[in-house]
């Protein structure tokens, strides 16, 4: 029976800011250690994985980076299912789109999420390995960590 | 001065992979680049740790490819340590490894090359995805693909410890043994891999190969590149995913090359150009010859159909019945660029049977899964075929075995020249007159599908959507259209 929820931090540790959502999952999960109800993972993958992942959770956090472009490195977004546009072609098995993966779920009969929202901050260096972060997306994961427990009411 | 077309499939991460199509005045294709992001400073990122950390570092250097770059860099350390693993260590890697083979083939042939071949090249974009093939095929096999997917890496996991990154991989052996009971279930997995591989491939035969118009397009010239191949073969010159000497053929079929992987560096030549970042492999010995194909080419291609080219069968007799099939309807060497599907789905049937016959071997459950007799060296070659193609780590380390020198050659870096040409071809064939249609850009993108380029090096994208964007740039370089999906 669904009822917990699940964070995601999402992305690689060893590629400087991308790993801005494992830091950010692992900050949460320090905060709200022993909190009933709650799962919080790390993962490197995309598509089908998150299927996997998912499947029997009430509700989904995904914590990602993002690089939009004209975008403020350290901004934070707040995103939405419907945000995330149509299901479309993917470029490789592994980029299947978060819609994609959650209607597939729903077809084979799994228990999929009814809510999933997406919190993701601007990157600035997604290409240099390196497992520093960049000083702006630094100062942004305590923010956006304090942001994730008030909006989903971790605390209470 | 040229038009431009660019074809950008990822969104997020700005220039992660990208086709550049040329237009000449008439509008016609002049020519074709792939490229994708420059990742920096692994080297420097690699010098100076131990050595024995390599095996959980590179598989995060690519989301697409964990296994093999940790498979690779294992056996990178055998050399290091020179040391060979017991009989039931390499069993057990190759155990990892095929249900590696397995899964990865499924999902390339279901997700990614599914859409173009059962739901078909021309239909409507929305209807191209996966869920448009399950609509097809029915959805109990896409419980079968997602149930196959789920115990190969059950596999992985049980013995690398985590299938998406394996952390697993010691020199000489592996960190964990196989008990009788687990014997039982990977039996029941490799049972259930044969079973489904047979399947794919009827699947495959009757939606493609008893299709005319399906067979015209693979065998059409648009998707058709002369060049050498090369792929790792064992002793009697049979498919090996994880171990053998590198064959290389040329475009008639004839062997140039047969050389042990830890020669490398006297086989295959890298070359830099000013359009990309990736050093171009070529075969060294005839010296770059730039972006040709025919008897004159110094490109050669790996993976599924390198492998295919380069082999004198399988290694597993259903596969090899397959094979035998294939070899009948294309011939050898076969340079139809989407026939590395085929060849794909003959390699995962090979993988599963492998899977069963390593079940029944007892000396799967031995205790004896270490070999420490370590002989230092402190240099080490580690090379697999990934399910993309060939793969090779070269490590040095110094005395103390910290790090002192990486290179890395992985698969889209020997198929990148190759790809660049096969996406031109298509593009001649389906783009004219500077007309380029939504259809017309699937063809072209089809031809660059077909090789599974890794584009996953950062291991993961936001998962939001990702649409197709082709910008038509005027003479100067101005976009006069675009057109998205």
């Amino acid at each position: 029976m669904k009822k917990k929820t699940l964070i995601i931090g999402l992305g690689n540790t060893i590629l400087s800011d991308d790993g801005a959502g494992i830091l950010t999952a692992q900050e949460v999960e320090k905060q709200c250690r022993g909190l009933p109800d709650i799962d919080i993972v790390e993962a490197s993958l995309g598509g089908i994985g998150l299927l996997d992942l998912m499947a029997g959770y009430k509700k989904v956090i995904i914590v990602d980076s993002i690089k939009t472009a004209e975008g403020q490195p350290g901004k934070i977004y707040r995103i939405g299912m419907e945000d995330l546009g149509n299901i479309t072609y993917p470029c490789g098995p592994h980029f299947l789109d978060v819609r994609t993966a959650v209607e597939l779920g729903n077809k084979f009969g799994y228990e999929m999420p009814d809510n999933i929202e997406i919190y993701a901050v601007e990157i600035k260096d997604n290409t240099t390995f390196s497992e520093t972060l960049t000083p702006e997306v630094e100062k942004a994961i305590p923010v956006l960590v304090k942001q994730i427990i008030a909006d989903q009411e971790l605390m209470k | 001065m040229a038009n431009k077309i660019t074809i950008n499939p990822v969104t997020r991460l700005e220039g992660h992979g990208k086709i550049d199509i040329f237009l000449n005045d008439n509008g016609d294709v002049a020519d074709a680049y792939f490229q994708v992001t420059e990742l920096r400073g692994f080297e420097r990122f690699c010098i100076g740790r131990p050595a024995e950390e390599m095996p959980r570092i590179v598989p995060n250097i690519c989301g697409v490819c964990p296994t093999p770059h940790n498979m690779a860099s294992t056996k990178a350390l055998d050399y290091i340590y020179g040391v060979a693993p017991t009989p039931t260590a390499k069993l057990v890697r190759k155990l990892q490894y095929n249900a590696n083979f397995i899964e990865d083939h499924y999902i390339h042939f279901f997700f990614l090359a599914g859409p173009d071949f059962v739901v078909g090249p021309d239909a409507d974009p929305a209807e191209r995805n996966i869920l448009g093939v399950i609509n097809k095929v029915g959805l109990d096999i896409g419980k079968k693909v997602i149930e196959v997917r789920k115990k190969t890496r059950e596999i992985i996991k049980l013995i690398a410890s985590k299938p998406a990154h394996p952390e697993g991989g010691l020199p000489g052996g592996v960190p964990r043994g196989i008990t009788e009971e687990e014997r039982k279930t990977i039996r029941r997995t490799a049972d259930l891999s044969v079973e489904f591989a047979q399947f794919a491939m009827q699947l495959f035969k009757d939606t493609v190969l008893k299709n005319k118009s399906y067979l015209d397009l693979v065998l059409s010239d648009a998707y058709n590149l002369k060049t050498s191949y090369m792929a790792l073969v064992d002793d009697t010159k049979k498919v090996n995913f994880y171990e053998g000497k590198l064959r290389v053929i040329d475009p008639s079929g004839n062997e140039t090359a047969f050389f042990h992987p830890n020669d490398y560096v006297d086989y295959i030549g890298e070359w830099v150009e000013p359009w990309t970042y990736i050093r171009l492999t070529h075969l060294k010995k005839l010296g770059w010859k730039g972006l040709v194909e025919g008897a004159d080419t110094s490109l050669y291609r790996v993976g599924p159909l390198a492998r295919y080219n380069v082999c004198d069968g399988m290694a597993t007799p259903l596969a090899q019945k397959e094979y035998e099939q294939m070899v009948e309807t294309l011939g050898k060497p076969s340079h139809h660029t989407l026939a590395y599907h085929w060849m794909r789905l003959i390699e995962a049937l090979q993988a599963a049977e492998d899977l069963q016959i390593i079940a029944d071997d007892p000396l799967l459950t031995s205790k004896n899964i270490r070999n420490m007799n370590f002989q230092f060296t402190g240099k080490g070659v580690g090379c697999v075929e990934a399910c993309r193609g060939v793969l090779i780590h070269d490590y040095e380390t110094d005395d103390n075995g910290l790090i002192k020198k990486v290179n890395l050659i992985v698969a889209t870096q020997h198929n990148a020249a190759p790809i660049g040409l096969s996406v031109k071809k298509a593009a001649q064939a389906f783009i004219k007159g500077g007309e380029v249609k939504e259809g017309m850009l699937n063809m072209a993108e089809m031809a660059f599908r077909a090789y599974d380029p890794c584009l996953g090096c950062a291991t993961h994208t936001l998962p939001g959507k990702m649409p197709l964007v082709v910008d038509i740039r005027d003479p100067e370089g101005n976009i006069i259209k675009t057109i998205s999906r």
